[in-house]
């Protein structure tokens, strides 16, 4: 097993147990205001500190965990589902499928996607589900090219021809036979994809289009920490430290598993 | 009625703008129960000649014209749905790179269990049972547990087994066999050629092996049909056609193998 591997396991292992775990490893309730500890500075009783309302931290950190954790895998789950489906009915069938979806793919590739999702939530509610389902959505487009591209390659294969030759059907070939040889890759891009779910994630909590207050989530609790930067710094170094250590967390283990699997 | 009656099949192949022929008018008979070899130097049309039977040709290869009857039905008149139903259950095929025609991600036990499922609906479980059934029946030693084996971990022997285990799984009629030794070594050769007799014997299905070689082709043949340029040149009985060719290819051929046979 390689470091980056390794090191990436380790981090996103310790975040997952912690997101798991967060109502045992939480020496508070994530949302219970307290007048008498606002902004209180790291201490043995608040390990991370609290924040201009006197809820501990440490607390809101680990139930944020579950929050980014959620929409980042979901998100990623939706977005490879569709651009799995998308790019292998594509590269299989090839002619006027091929030309029609990639060039839908194309014309999503157009929009800056944080602009559009942005639009989007300024429509809908913004709750956690539709963030998950938004971003998932417009994020598929990789997964199908990168799915199309080798679902092209494996299908001239002789062990298509093969399953052909017994009298496997279309559905069959595509879902049961090419795409398990096709995965790789997509494992890949999907954990990196990950790390950008949660990115974008924190950027439209941040923007205050992401889950709403009291729910806590790393992007929401910069927004408060933006306010009182300048007397606790605490509350800005923390969050956004947890949000940088995952992005890099998922990031090793993308990078890992490419050069074991890719 | 033979088994299966091709009529003046002509398949094209388009590059760009241009059109080659492959198969040129070709006529051919196969009777029940009955080894017909189609022999033939490489690009003389002989796999294309098969993969038109059930229509499993490249994407740049068109059928012109002609009939192919299987047990007196059109088969270039059915639709896909039509076609599937009879690949794999009446007729099947095995190749030449047993490895590369098998799915690398799965094992054998499960691909053959696959093709028996294809046609036949039975549960998984069944179906493993009669995969590994079948895996004594192509003499693949300790069947129980070669199941959980995949292709890379078998030898080329062992996957041309496994290969015509999958192929007869549903017992077809006509077993269409593109040159399935050729990339293996002469004495595994023999084992396989002998294990497609044995096994024709007993299961009764009729037998088209494609070789280039007429060694082969004397060894398991009832009939042979020598193939040049897209045309079958000349067509006979085993003995006819060792006895007295008369295509000047078929004289070639022969004697490339009576010149091997010196050595």
């Amino acid at each position: 097993m390689n470091k980056l591997l390794l090191t990436g396991i380790i981090i996103i292992g310790i975040l997952t147990l912690a997101a798991v775990f967060a109502p045992f490893i939480s020496p508070y309730d994530p949302n219970q205001i307290n007048e008498g500890s606002m902004l209180m500075p790291p201490s043995r009783a608040h390990l991370f500190g609290t924040d201009s309302l006197g809820r501990d931290l440490f607390s809101r950190m680990a139930y944020g965990a579950r929050i980014s954790l959620t929409i980042g895998l979901l998100a990623v789950g939706i977005s490879t589902v569709v651009g799995i489906f998308f790019g292998s009915v594509a590269g299989y069938f090839g002619s006027w499928a091929d030309s029609l979806i990639m060039r839908f793919v194309d014309i999503m590739l157009c929009f800056p996607t944080f602009f559009l999702i942005l639009s989007v939530v300024a429509i809908l509610e913004p709750s956690i589900y539709n963030i998950m389902i938004i971003i998932g959505l417009t994020n598929w487009m990789g997964v199908a090219r990168l799915i199309r591209a080798e679902i092209l390659s494996l299908k001239e294969r002789e062990f298509i021809q093969a399953e052909v030759a017994l009298g496997a059907s279309h559905p069959r070939i595509i879902f049961y036979h090419l795409i398990p040889n096709a995965v790789g890759p997509v494992i890949v891009s999907a954990v990196l994809g990950i790390a950008g779910a949660i990115l974008l994630e924190s950027g439209l909590s941040f923007l205050g289009l992401g889950v709403q207050p009291p729910t806590a989530s790393w992007g929401n609790i910069l927004i408060e920490a933006k306010s009182t930067l300048g007397v606790a710094w605490w509350i800005t170094i923390f969050p956004g430290m947890a949000i940088f250590v995952t992005i890099l967390g998922f990031n090793f283990l993308g990078e890992g598993l490419k050069k074991k699997i890719g | 009625m033979d088994l299966l009656e091709i009529r003046d099949l002509n398949v094209n192949f388009k590059l760009g703008n241009q059109e080659f022929t492959a198969v040129n008018g070709v006529d051919l008979d196969i009777k029940e129960h009955e080894t017909l070899v189609l022999a033939g130097q490489s690009g003389s049309g002989k796999t294309i000649t098969c993969l038109s039977v059930t229509r499993i040709l490249p994407a740049s290869a068109r059928i012109g014209s002609g009939s192919i009857k299987f047990k007196g039905e059109d088969l270039l008149k059915l639709n896909e749905d039509g076609l599937r139903r009879i690949r794999g259950k009446e007729i099947a095929y095995i190749f030449q790179e047993p490895v590369a025609y098998l799915n690398p991600v799965f094992s054998v036990g499960s691909q053959i269990a696959e093709a028996i499922m294809l046609h036949q609906n039975k549960p998984e479980k069944e179906a493993l049972r009669e995969a590994e059934k079948l895996m004594g029946l192509v003499r693949i030693k300790e069947p129980h547990q070669r199941l959980a084996a995949y292709p890379h971990n078998l030898s080329g022997g062992m996957n041309q087994r496994v290969m015509i285990a999958m192929a007869l799984a549903c017992r077809p009629k006509l077993l269409i066999a593109d040159e399935p030794t050729t990339s293996l070594d002469v004495t595994t050769e023999a084992e396989i050629l002998k294990l497609l007799s044995e096994l024709k014997k007993t299961l009764g299905f009729s037998l088209l092996f494609i070789t280039h070689s007429l060694s082969v082709a004397h060894r398991i043949a009832d009939r042979i049909a020598v193939m040049y340029q897209g045309k079958i040149v000349e067509q006979g009985s085993r003995d006819e056609i060792f006895g007295a060719p008369e295509h000047f290819h078929t004289k070639e051929l022969i004697a490339a193998y009576e010149k091997i046979g010196k050595i």
